[in-house]
């Protein structure tokens, strides 16, 4: 396992904590907070499936 | 898969989607949960005893199931008022209670096709072996995608309830997914400063990972 590896699922593993910590605040109502922690999910979902894609092959 | 197991899927969505709401609702008595319980117990059990008992099992899991639910929501009627349920959520148990009956009336026929393909004794050769951690990383994908929906059923209103419901589904299947690309990405071709190429293609969305962190810090300052 490369480096690169353990970033994208630590990534993924921010995005989880992400989503869940939004969701948590939209059922509350407190909107501006929910829509910053959900978009953090959506950033880091996004990085670690960049991080995780290998280069093209050469 | 057994006519049982195949039933059981349906059966866990009807469940969930109109037993324990009612069982769960707000002042429904011990013996509605109690009921719930048993119901979920009967349809596993089913799945279980099919494989020592197969028919009888399976007529035991049906009435179980159906009848323990049935109790459920007799002992929390109020839970089951017009006022409680919306058409959404009635039509999709609804929907469930018809694909259990369904697949509980009219079990899976044994192909011919099926034996056919089986040769007796002849070991099936894997044409690739699963790499270590790849089901640990789809099986934790899925686990946060189920634990999402564990949040935001006392909304303050419905139209919340929704929203939450709409937007767990969302990120529960994009972690399902993107959980699945990487553990994929982690067998392709690796080349040379692969490790820098993907770094820096990744920069950009980094970036913005690392403003958005930044963002939050102040703010919680500030606050």
């Amino acid at each position: 396992m490369q480096l690169v590896d353990v970033l994208a699922i630590a990534l993924l593993v921010a995005a989880g904590v992400a989503f869940f910590v939004g969701e948590s605040a939209l059922s509350r109502a407190e909107d501006l907070q929910a829509l910053y922690w959900l978009a953090v999910g959506v950033v880091s979902l996004r990085a670690a499936v960049q991080v995780a894609r290998p280069g093209a092959k050469t | 898969m057994g006519a049982a197991a195949q039933a059981s899927v349906p059966g866990v969505y009807a469940w969930g989607v109109t037993v324990a709401p009612a069982a769960w609702s707000r002042g429904a008595p011990l013996l509605a949960k109690i009921a719930a319980v048993a119901a979920v117990l009967a349809l596993l059990g089913g799945v279980l005893g099919e494989r020592f008992w197969e028919g009888r099992a399976r007529t035991v899991s049906l009435w179980g199931f159906v009848l323990s639910s049935a109790l459920a929501w007799s002992a929390a009627p109020a839970a089951l008022g017009p006022l409680r349920i919306d058409a959404p959520r009635g039509i999709a148990g609804m929907i469930g209670w018809a694909l259990f009956a369904f697949a509980s009336a009219a079990p899976a026929l044994q192909g011919r096709r099926e034996e056919q393909r089986l040769v007796d004794g002849a070991e099936l050769v894997p044409r690739k072996t699963m790499a270590r951690g790849d089901a640990a990383l789809v099986t934790g994908g899925a686990l946060v995608a189920a634990a999402l929906q564990l949040l935001g059923w006392r909304a303050a209103s419905a139209e919340r309830e929704l929203l939450v419901r709409f937007v767990a589904l969302a990120a529960g299947l994009a972690i399902i997914g993107a959980a699945a690309e990487v553990a994929l990405a982690r067998h392709s071709a690796r080349v040379k400063r692969s490790r820098l190429r993907r770094l820096r293609r990744a920069m950009a969305v980094l970036v913005v990972l690392a403003l958005l962190g930044l963002t939050g810090v102040l703010f919680a300052l500030r606050g």
